[in-house]
């Protein structure tokens, strides 16, 4: 039986090549000089001092990680209701609508996102409509409004089918025997239901809050230029200005960041759990 | 509970599959549209399919797309349940490594990873293409296949194996007619999840590709600038393939069933499905591969690897090109001549690049240039003389024109009070009657020009105090005027009027003032930059014979006339400039299709390394001040 451990040294190889060696890397680049290459090199943390010392860069943090809260917390008041609902249809409809959530993911990201442009767009179907209700001439596209709107578009799947998951694994029978003991609908959602949905809930808040505050497409498709996210920063360090070990640095202070939001999710997660049980 | 009667439910799952599909719907509908709009349909017509099809990057995108997804999914299912069940019996301190390992790439922002495997592949001089793209795809989709087939193994017994192997069989036996049976269900949806991502991915993907190798949705990303229809019709396609894959390997097993043995299908169900959809996809991928033809032509079977502007090059002058010489193109396209030295520094390897003055003066101090073999060139002598000899290469060792023009500003004249363009200039930009109406470009170069021009300094200053003052010249636009800052969308946008000015090429004015004749194109007396774009060699390009030849086919009288009858931007070639500005040509009358010359206050960038890095940083600050006011 142990001889069977020796089929996971290649990927521990392989692990170490491609997976731990690039985040070295980028934490090498983030303390090193301009134009130094890997064999001679100086030290620094001037790369750093210029993100924490300038307020436009922190503004700018702050600012992508607000946009990702609220996308999360749009993506959790519409996920939930939906992915409860999906769970309880009967087999047959609950993989039909599991399949019609999961559809559109595999129409790539930048196609869905790009379907928006014209709609949103000048003229476009969502301003008849508006203009409808006598709200003419509201520019819908290059707003913060549009960016919000294609987070949640793009990013709403992840929610339902994490959610829905961990609804589908919940044993039923609990339910009845709250319902049996006299509890209300509504207690029993609150006392049952939701703790044991929780890491459904916790997966998926961190399935979409990460890409959300890291996406540098979405703001630039539907946010236009002037509207700019720590991704785009990164990615105009990397592609247009060429600084990469600032790039790195900001690379490196967003995965901290989120590293520490993560842990902050899961301490609550476990302490519900904990809470539950008492 | 019961089941049945939830309206609210219901209606709340109906509105969340139109959220879910009226994008789809309505780009599939515009697929269809006869003209180019976006917003208004015109009339049924295949003329986007046809585009598309006729566009070899678009349907290579496809089988990009595809056929990564489906050799990475097939990699990784393998590789990551051979190594979930090998580090299921490996000690626990390597499994908890492990564990955290494979969450790098799960619980990292997708940039951070994609900046890791691109620094990763530059370190080490693994040159960027097909296989990078494929490795980071395999390597970011075995976590999730792992991740999702490690639950069934610990849900084994453990002694399964072991009994398998008293019995008599061999390890191997033991490991594909026990264990992998019994996890089955998770290797099936660790292979759906790695599928989904691989299609869906952008991110990494961007950051590693080269050699012109783009995925759908890098194509998308590079298009999506100008309107295009096109990218609605290879979405559509796209949205086809899938449904067809979906159906038939749903009910092709059904169908399966009813002749054969129940029982047995139904063990092999996910397997069945697995296989019918990779073959499906194959087909597909093979069908679009099958498009070779050979004849004996002189750079037959050769490549030439271009890195041109996007929206730079006549609808024809490539096809053409490949028909004459044999050889086959790769085009890859950047927004800005920084983007470009990026690449180019790294030692991305190109044949022939386009970039402007002041870029090609920084690529001959950098050494990165070869001389041009004069030997090998024939159409010097029917550029327009203003184009040669500029200071840059004051002797076209190095480079020969492709485009010129300035840049100025476009304005709706129905908009617009020329009164204000004359006595202002570019100080317009800070006139806030035209508040909410403005475009900006985005590109440090020209940004800078325009405020330093307002402030009545020289664009090509050194002077930090003046760069600081056109700073905040700009600070002050983007914090009073709310401007948009676009690079190519401002063509289709002010071709509908939908501001009423913007900083524009002239080139790009010209196209305008064709599509809509309440257009103007104006100059101010502050000056502006006279720029020209032209063809270079890099030192370390492949094919430099084949280079010279494109170089030669541009500057003939057929190519040029292509090339600038489509993109609107003037020609370097004095007859086809001719021609098109005189009677009856596509822009006579449009002043901006023949550039301003001999006007003192106007000049040519001049790169100085120095300037360039401030310029960069302080236009990084102009956005994020843009962005930071609304």
């Amino acid at each position: 039986m142990k001889r069977f451990s020796q089929l996971a040294l290649p990927y521990i190889v392989w692990a170490a090549l491609m997976l731990v060696l690039p985040m070295a890397l980028i934490a090498f680049y983030s303390i090193t000089q301009q134009g130094n290459s890997i064999i001679s090199f100086t030290l620094t943390l001037e790369h750093y001092a210029k993100f924490f010392t300038d307020p436009d860069f922190l503004l700018i943090l702050w600012r992508s990680l607000v946009i990702a809260f609220k996308t999360t917390v749009i993506c959790l008041l519409l996920g939930y209701p939906a992915a409860y609902f999906i769970s309880r249809c009967g087999e047959r409809n609950q993989n039909l609508l599991v399949l019609c959530v999961t559809i559109p993911m595999w129409i790539n990201m930048l196609v869905r996102t790009y379907a928006w442009i014209g709609l949103l767009s000048e003229g476009g179907l969502f301003q008849h409509i508006l203009s409808f209700f006598g709200l003419g001439d509201v520019e819908l596209l290059y707003t913060e409004g549009a960016v919000l709107l294609g987070m949640v578009y793009n990013f709403l799947p992840f929610m339902i089918l994490q959610i829905n998951t961990s609804l589908c694994k919940m044993d039923h029978s609990l339910l009845e025997a709250g319902a049996d003991l006299g509890a209300n609908p509504v207690q029993i959602f609150r006392r049952i239901t939701l703790p044991l949905s929780l890491p459904g809930v916790i997966n998926g808040i961190t399935l979409v809050f990460l890409p959300a505050v890291s996406s540098f497409f979405i703001p630039k498709l539907l946010g236009g230029g002037q509207y700019f996210l720590i991704g785009n920063l990164i990615e105009n360090q990397f592609i247009t200005v060429g600084e990469w070990n600032f790039g790195s640095a900001i690379s490196m202070i967003m995965a901290v960041v989120m590293m520490l939001l993560m842990v902050v999710v899961r301490k609550v997660e476990i302490r519900n759990q904990g809470g539950k049980e008492e | 509970m019961k089941k049945g009667k939830r309206p609210i439910g219901k209606i709340l799952m109906i509105l969340m599959i139109v959220f879910f599909y009226l994008p789809i719907l309505y780009m599939i509908i515009f697929s269809f549209n006869e003209g180019k709009s976006l917003t208004s349909f015109t009339g049924f017509s295949l003329r986007w399919y046809k585009h598309m099809l006729e566009s070899r990057d678009m349907v290579e995108s496809l089988y990009t797309t595809f056929s990564i997804a489906l050799i990475a999914t097939a990699i990784s299912t393998i590789v990551g349940t051979i190594s979930a069940i090998g580090l299921s019996k490996s000690r626990k301190i390597v499994r908890d490594v492990m564990e955290q390992v494979d969450n790098l790439p799960i619980m990292n922002p997708e940039i951070v990873t994609a900046i890791g495997f691109m620094l990763l592949f530059i370190t080490f001089r693994i040159s960027k293409g097909y296989v990078t793209m494929l490795l980071a795809h395999i390597a970011f989709c075995i976590p999730y296949v792992i991740l999702s087939v490690m639950p069934k193994i610990r849900a084994l017994d453990p002694n399964l194996a072991d009994a398998a192997m008293d019995l008599g069989a061999t390890p191997f036996q033991a490991l594909t007619k026990v264990i992998v049976p019994q996890i089955t269900p998770g290797i099936v949806s660790g292979a759906l999840i790695a599928f989904t991502m691989s299609v869906d991915d952008f991110i990494i993907s961007y950051f590693v590709t080269g050699s012109g190798i783009k995925n759908l949705s890098i194509m998308v990303y590079t298009m999506s600038k100008r309107v295009n229809p096109s990218i609605n019709a290879l979405s559509t396609l796209v949205v086809v393939i899938i449904t067809v894959v979906l159906v038939i390997i749903n009910v092709a097993p059904i169908v399966l069933s009813k002749r054969e043995k129940k029982a047995e299908i139904g063990k092999h169900r996910f397997v069945v499905r697995a296989i019918l959809a990779a073959g499906l996809l194959a087909i597909v991928i093979l069908a679009v591969n099958l498009r070779e033809k050979a004849t004996a032509r002189p750079f037959e079977g050769q490549t030439l690897y271009i890195y041109n502007w996007g929206e730079y090059t006549g609808e024809n002058v490539i096809p053409d090109f490949e028909e004459a010489t044999g050889a086959t193109v790769v085009m890859e396209n950047f927004d800005s001549n920084e983007q470009m030295y990026i690449k180019v520094a790294n030692g991305e390897a190109y044949d022939i690049l386009v970039p402007s003055d002041y870029m090609i003066q920084r690529l001959i101090e950098e050494d990165y240039l070869q001389k041009l073999d004069q030997s090998k060139l024939d159409g010097m002598d029917n550029l327009v003389d203003a184009v040669k000899g500029l200071p840059y290469d004051p002797k076209n060792e190095y480079s020969v024109p492709y485009f010129w023009g300035t840049a100025g500003i476009v304005y709706d004249k129905t908009k617009v009070d020329e009164e204000d363009l004359e006595q202002q200039g570019f100080n317009i930009f800070l006139n806030e009657k035209y508040k909410g109406d403005i475009y900006l470009y985005d590109s440090e170069r020209d940004s800078f020009m325009m405020a330093l021009k307002a402030l009545g300094y020289s664009m090509n200053t050194e002077n930090e105090q003046e760069l600081q003052e056109a700073y905040e010249w700009l600070v002050q636009c983007v914090q009073t005027m709310d401007p948009e800052i676009v690079t190519d969308e401002i063509i289709d946008n002010m071709a509908q009027g939908r501001k009423a000015l913007g900083l524009i090429y002239s080139g790009d004015a010209a196209y305008v003032m064709c599509e809509n004749e309440d257009m103007g194109f104006y100059l101010p007396e502050s000056g502006t930059n006279v720029w020209s774009d032209a063809m270079v060699i890099p030192a370390n390009a492949k094919n430099p014979d084949l280079a010279h030849e494109f170089i030669n086919y541009i500057c003939s009288y057929e190519g040029a006339y292509d090339n600038s009858s489509y993109v609107g931007y003037t020609s370097a070639n004095q007859e086809v400039m001719d021609e098109l500005s005189g009677e009856g040509g596509d822009y006579e009358g449009i002043n901006a299709y023949i550039p301003r010359t001999g006007y003192e206050k106007d000049e040519v960038f001049v790169y100085n390394a120095d300037t360039k890095k401030i310029l960069g940083n302080l236009w990084s600050k102009v956005k994020i001040a843009a962005s930071n006011a609304k």
